[in-house]
């Protein structure tokens, strides 16, 4: 028993660990990206803005399933330029999470932008705050406080969603779970898989509850 | 010269004229009560001269520095400068939520780096125990009542030094209970001869603290005067009957 556990789990941690470094890439990346995204959408330069909405609309109107098997077989597919989309899947599934969710991050930070009162901006005015100081000391502080809830209920939503490098051969932990399932023909492997994901969820629903405590401004 | 010079003041939002010519003044040390019905344009005037409304006509000067000369504004450098002669303080208090009292006090400076940190310091201590706020310095705005917070704001455009304080409507937010403390703050700077130009619907401040009260009605001034006279002896029909329903 304790052979067969032995067996299973440690290639099973292996591929959480692939779970762990895509999730730490794309919140990184797309976090910020994200609230580019947010800023381009509220630029006066209406190009821009109708570009960076059109972006929204399409990476969050379609699946990321698809965005991913685009990204990993069918940009190679391309005539000419395909030969230099190649990418490692890894590396192709990391920019396929971070395009997507940045997406996600950039409506999640327009709504926090919308919730932040207009007297805000004209108290800063009147102190004598540039745009920029406005932005930075102001309204940045206050709309990453309103938005933190949905970037918890995001993060937690990227965690479970990396299970679909499965889709792209990426070795990741559903990828092993599977793999001893069929190999060993028993469903206890699933309930591991499955067990992993939770203390996953679990420590970051952890992290963004003592971030809330700690931005609570009371 | 008067400290602000107003002439010939417009300003439509689309076609709705809210401001129709307004000419006024206010000397150093003077403390002007602006009411009005709703919807006068008081406020709007009031926000015009710290540039928190573009106007489409007229000229305004501050302490000798136009804002707007006939129309035209002054470069951006320039408006900051003149702006930042005056203060403001707001209906809805609009403290910074997500610092403290302290820090509310103190940020501005600070981000204007015109003075030492600890002369800020020392200074927002002095203005807290001013408005009788010098335990709530390390609270959080959601944690004071209105009162306390209109108490704070004034705090807050004090640590400027600013030479007029502008108020809209400062205690039109606050349960009734609240108004005292708040019109005591403002009682206390007049009696400092701070300059202070006061749109509100207290009609007791007005009479008490006030040393001219101008009343708007439709976007231009009716009738104004010293207290006394003001609410003894209205001149305009429209003055009596504003005067008739808004103070016995």
């Amino acid at each position: 028993m304790v052979e067969y556990w032995n067996k299973i789990i440690w290639p099973m941690l292996e591929g959480a660990q692939m779970t762990v470094l895509l999730f730490f890439i794309a919140i990184i990346v797309s976090i910020p990206l994200g609230f580019l995204l947010t800023l381009a959408v509220k630029s006066s330069f209406k190009p821009l803005s109708w570009l960076a909405q059109s972006y929204i609309t399409i990476m969050r109107g379609t699946p990321l399933l698809l965005q991913l098997l685009l990204i990993c077989f069918g940009l190679p597919m391309l005539p000419i330029i395909g030969e230099y989309l190649v990418f490692d899947r890894f590396v192709a599934a990391c920019i396929g999470f971070v395009l997507n969710y940045a997406a996600y991050f950039a409506e999640i930070f327009r709504g926090g932008l919308l919730a932040i009162d207009k007297g805000q901006y004209e108290a800063a005015q009147v102190l004598g705050l540039s745009k920029w100081q406005t932005t930075t000391r102001v309204i940045l502080p206050q709309m990453f406080r309103v938005a933190l809830p949905a970037v918890s209920n995001e993060s937690i939503t990227l965690i479970k969603d990396t299970a679909l490098l499965y889709a792209v051969a990426v070795p990741e932990l559903l990828h092993f779970a599977q793999t001893a399932v069929n190999r060993d023909f028993t469903i206890v492997p699933y309930f591991i898989a499955g067990v992993i994901y939770l203390i996953m969820t679990l420590i970051l629903t952890m992290f963004f509850k003592w971030l809330e405590r700690r931005y609570k401004f009371e | 010269m008067s400290l602000i010079q107003v002439s010939n003041l417009k300003k439509s939002f689309g076609t709705n004229e809210v401001l129709k010519q307004i000419s006024f003044s206010l000397e150093k040390n003077e403390v002007v009560a602006i009411i009005g019905p709703s919807g006068s344009g008081k406020s709007t005037l009031l926000r015009s001269l710290i540039n928190l409304e573009q106007i489409n006509g007229g000229s305004i000067q501050i302490d000798n520095d136009y804002l707007v000369h006939d129309g035209v504004y002054v470069k951006p450098n320039d408006i900051k400068k003149v702006t930042g002669k005056m203060g403001m303080v707001f209906q809805h208090f609009n403290l910074f939520p997500h610092l403290t009292v302290k820090q509310n006090l103190e940020m501005a400076p600070k981000l204007l780096n015109h003075q030492p940190a600890i002369e800020i310091e020392t200074h927002a201590k002095d203005l807290l125990d001013k408005v009788g706020l010098t335990e709530k310095a390390d609270a959080y705005p959601s944690n004071l009542s209105g009162g306390q917070k209109q108490r704070v704001a004034i705090a807050r455009a004090l640590m400027l030094n600013p030479d007029i304080l502008l108020f809209d409507e400062p205690t039109s937010a606050l349960d009734p209970e609240l108004t005292g403390e708040v019109l005591k703050v403002m009682k206390d700077l007049a009696e400092e001869s701070m300059t202070m130009i006061v749109v509100t619907h207290e009609m007791g401040f007005a009479r008490e603290v006030a040393d001219r009260v101008v009343f708007m009605d439709g976007g231009e001034i009716i009738e104004s005067g010293i207290p006394k006279d003001f609410f003894s002896n209205p001149q305009a029909e429209r003055t009596k009957m504003f005067l008739q329903r808004n103070y016995k």
